[in-house]
């Protein structure tokens, strides 16, 4: 790295009196995280933190499944979430939110 | 022309007839053909006479016959000579061979001149050899009991052995050992030796018709009299051999007496005997002596993996060393394969520790394993032909240095290590590296002896989510080739989180794209630049609370505009700014020659809060912005360092968290730099390794936190273990279960049984197993 690697453009824009501005901002590398957007980390059927795939899937440690994640979560409405693959399970034997009772119905799966 | 018909037949007139040919054709002299054939119909017509057969009378007289002409060759062999002084060049061994020579040969034409009796009259009382060897109440007679179950020319060789043979047994026997002893010393001459082999094998030929203990002359009479006296000839060989020179001179002669022991076994015995000859030899020659040469391996050991021109002398004589342990099993090599592990490992110990500058630490912990790995690779190939048991010493060997701790703190630094070493490898660097493949694979071998693979996996994770998020690394096939390479040792699961991180930035690209795309169908366009990396949480390992921090108002709209984008394109997702991460790109306007400042986004803010203030008070920019203690001081500092700005008073340090009420910051309006590319980090936070750093300690992290962090991902991946081995088994016992889970787990670490105990409570807590109700400890899948 030299410091010879300047844009002559540049060069003599500036003549030592203070410019209206400081500084150009001329790019932003932003960094963000995403996660699912629910009340509770950890799915309360499986024990899992909802962004890992659920117990059995992690089990069935599938070969395609590349950081794919495929093990989606679902929103209930009374806005409990779980693992999708977990609450299929959970309402072939109980049709009701395993937190608060209510009658499962769902509001919204993630994408 | 001979008649089939059955008549009368004078036997005393035709066996007159007969008795003379037998005795021309066993006395090897010429018999005319019409003759042959006159005294083979001869047999026939005693076979068949009337009105009684002849067959059991001429069997009688033909077996006297042959008594009385074994009697008379017996004289001849024995001849003058005194029997007991086994003079092996008395004579006797020639005369014996000239006689069998003469006698198996007339035998063996005498049987065809007696088919027709050994056809119809022998073999139909001939007892099956099935029922020989397997009994039968219909016979209690044996061929051994019972001459007249034997063919004529069988007959001949059962006399020859029970006349012949037996009264000169010692006397054969002292020669045949005595000739054997002496062609040990010195080969005898062509003649002698053919003498000596065909003496020794009529023993065996003699029998060679019996079903039962076909050998047992052999055995007796050459065999076993042989190893009694070469046992005590190997044994006096080897006490020389030790006494007389060192360890090395040992193995020369007694290897060079093995081989020569076989082939004088091979030239002159049964080629049954080949096992017991060896055996013999290496029980007497080398089986006796092995606490003596157990007790020189170990220093044969070091001096053949000594780095000095003699060395290859040393494995010459330790490959023949293993040549004569070999053989004598397990037991006998164990303190050979000890001392190639002890060897091993005490020089991986010494390679560690030669003195290296501690920023090459993992440069050097590599490499030492690569060339021990190498070195006794090699040697222990030339040496010992790569045999399994050595392969498995230099396995442990290399386990055991590797995973060594250190004394201070008892920690293993491997793990670390090797990381390190992968991260320095997969950067961009000025001049690349042309090996790199080469080196990253070779970064395997030392990673399959690593015990702790899911630590060293921490810190990989930690060192590859830095190199993606900051842009750092040479080459993305690279990357990836390193991921499906330890996919590849350790399987999915160990590298799901890696690959889960490497898609995040492919997705990105896609995401960027369409995200410009969406702007311009808009018309959205913002006057900066912008690039994002959105990542999945729980994927990437960046702790660490996300630094509340107000965006300069020049990123709040690309920040917004992303952010409806972002909402509008996926399902039940929130979106967080990980502000530490990002940088911004600014450029100077204040400066007589422009300079492209490249710094984290609270740094940016700090940079644009001088647009319209010249000078801050301290305090009061810090609050502005929302920094809290820690972050002010570590994001602050470089700015400070690198001249862009200006402090008076006290601002306090990271150290010390206090910033005076009356300290002021400026900007340094007579910046100036000799490059002008200006790139600014941030100061590593102790829960933020994933924070941008220039320098490569990054992957230090503490090491506490990351045995901590370990723990609930090992807890994590045993629960997931035990589910699928359930899912397969349904019902299994404790034990089992305990074994199958330690197996599985082998892979990246070694599990405690006490860690395995409370992930299968765990798993009984959440209804996955119950306790099987009607057996004892026994578990059973629930569905
Ligand atoms: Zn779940
Ligand atoms: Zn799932
Ligand atoms: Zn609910």
């Amino acid at each position: 790295m030299s410091g010879e690697d300047c844009d002559p453009m540049d060069r003599g824009e500036n003549d030592g009196q203070k410019p209206d501005k400081m500084f150009t901002l001329k790019k932003w590398n932003a960094v963000a995280m995403w996660s699912w957007d629910v009340e509770c980390d950890t799915c309360a059927i499986c024990r899992v933190q909802v962004m890992d795939a659920c117990l059995r899937c992690q089990g069935e440690s599938k070969k395609d499944s590349y950081g794919k994640q495929d093990c989606v979560v679902v929103w209930g409405e009374c806005n409990h979430s779980f693992h999708f693959c977990c609450m299929s399970l959970w309402v072939k034997q109980n049709n009701r939110c395993p937190l608060c009772q209510q009658e499962w119905s769902i509001q919204r799966m993630g994408k | 022309m001979m008649s089939l018909k059955p008549r009368n037949v004078d036997f005393t007139e035709t066996w007159a007839h007969l008795k003379e040919t037998v005795a021309g054709v066993v006395g090897l002299r010429a018999v005319e053909r019409s003759v042959w054939n006159t005294r083979f119909s001869d047999v026939y017509a005693l076979c068949v006479a009337h009105p009684e057969p002849l067959a059991d009378k001429l069997y009688d007289e033909t077996r006297n016959f042959l008594e009385e002409h074994v009697q008379g060759l017996l004289q001849r062999v024995r001849g003058t000579v005194a029997l007991d002084n086994n003079d092996h060049n008395d004579g006797l061994l020639t005369r014996y061979v000239t006689a069998w020579r003469e006698y198996s040969q007339g035998v063996a034409y005498l049987n065809s001149l007696y088919s027709y009796l050994n056809l119809q009259h022998v073999k139909r009382q001939k007892v099956s050899d099935a029922e020989i060897i397997y009994g039968s109440s219909a016979t209690v007679t044996c061929p051994e009991h019972d001459a007249r179950q034997l063919e004529v020319g069988e007959l001949g060789l059962e006399i020859w052995e029970r006349v012949l043979v037996k009264p000169l047994t010692s006397a054969l026997t002292g020669r045949i050992v005595n000739a054997l002893a002496a062609a040990r010393e010195s080969p005898p001459d062509p003649a002698h030796a053919s003498i000596l082999r065909e003496a020794i094998h009529s023993t065996v030929q003699v029998r060679a018709f019996r079903v039962r203990a076909p050998l047992q002359l052999y055995q007796q009479l050459v065999l076993e009299p042989y190893l009694t006296a070469a046992a005590a000839a190997h044994a006096k060989l080897a006490a020389e051999l030790l006494a007389s020179g060192d360890v090395a001179h040992y193995t020369k002669h007694a290897l060079a007496g093995l081989d020569r022991e076989i082939s004088l076994g091979a030239r002159f015995l049964d080629s049954s005997s080949a096992e017991a000859v060896r055996g013999c030899y290496e029980r007497a020659a080398v089986a006796a002596h092995l606490p003596a040469l157990h007790a020189t391996v170990h220093q044969l050991m070091k001096d053949a993996a000594a780095d000095l021109p003699s060395a290859s002398e040393r494995r010459v004589d330790l490959r023949r060393m293993y040549t004569l342990l070999r053989p004598l099993g397990a037991n006998a090599l164990r303190p050979l394969v000890d001392a190639a592990h002890a060897q091993a490992a005490a020089d991986g110990q010494a390679l560690l520790a030669l003195s290296h500058n501690k920023d090459e630490a993992h440069t050097h912990f590599v490499n030492a394993m690569l060339s021990l790995h190498g070195k006794y690779s090699k040697l222990f190939g030339e040496v010992f032909g790569g045999a399994q048991a050595f392969v498995g010493a230099l396995d442990k060997a290399c386990s055991a240095v590797v995973n060594s701790r250190l004394p201070s703190d008892g920690s293993a630094r491997a793990p670390e290590l090797l990381a390190r070493y992968c991260d320095a490898l997969l950067r961009k660097r000025a001049g690349g590296d042309a090996d790199v493949d080469d080196k990253l694979a070779a970064a395997i071998v030392v990673f399959k002896y690593v015990d702790d693979k899911d630590v060293f996996q921490k810190y990989y994770a930690r060192a590859l989510a830095r190199r993606l998020i900051h842009q750092l690394s040479a080459s993305m096939e690279q990357e990836e080739a390193m991921i499906n390479r330890l996919k590849a040792a350790c399987g999915y699961e160990f590298t799901n989180k890696l690959h889960r991180m490497f898609t995040d930035v492919a997705v990105s690209a896609d995401l960027n794209a369409k995200f410009q795309q969406h702007l311009r169908d808009n018309n959205l366009a913002t006057s900066t630049g912008f690039f994002i990396q959105v990542l999945q949480a729980g994927a990437w390992p960046l702790g660490g609370a996300m630094a509340p921090l107000a965006p300069p108002q020049q990123l709040e709209r690309p920040a917004r505009l992303f952010e409806a984008f972002y909402r509008a394109s996926f399902n039940g997702r929130r979106l967080a700014w990980l502000h530490h991460l990002c940088t911004g790109d600014l450029r100077t306007r204040y400066t007589p020659r422009l300079y492209h400042i490249s710094a984290t986004t609270p740094q940016c803010a700090l940079l644009l809060s001088f647009e319209t203030v010249d000078v801050w008070n301290a305090r009061e920019l810090r609050d502005s912005l929302q920094l809290a203690g820690d972050a002010w001081h570590r994001h602050l500092r470089p700015l400070l360092d690198a001249g862009l700005l200006i402090a008076t008073g006290d601002v306090g340090s990271e150290t010390e968290d206090d910033t005076s009420a009356d300290a002021t910051i400026a900007l340094n309006l007579a910046f100036s730099c000799k490059r002008t590319k200006v790139r600014l980090t941030c100061a590593n936070a102790p829960n933020h390794p994933g924070g941008s750093s220039s320098s490569n300690s990054g992957t230090a992290a503490e090491p506490g936190e990351t045995a901590a962090h370990c723990d609930d991902d090992r807890k994590m991946y045993l629960q997931a273990a035990i589910v699928r081995i359930m899912k397969q088994r349904k019902v299994l016992r404790h034990t089992e279960l305990i074994q199958e889970v330690v197996s599985q787990a082998r892979g990246s670490f070694a599990p405690s049984v006490a860690m395995i105990k409370k992930c299968i409570e765990a798993l009984i807590d959440k209804q996955y197993l119950e306790r099987a109700p009607a057996a004892l400890d026994t578990y059973s899948y629930l569905a």
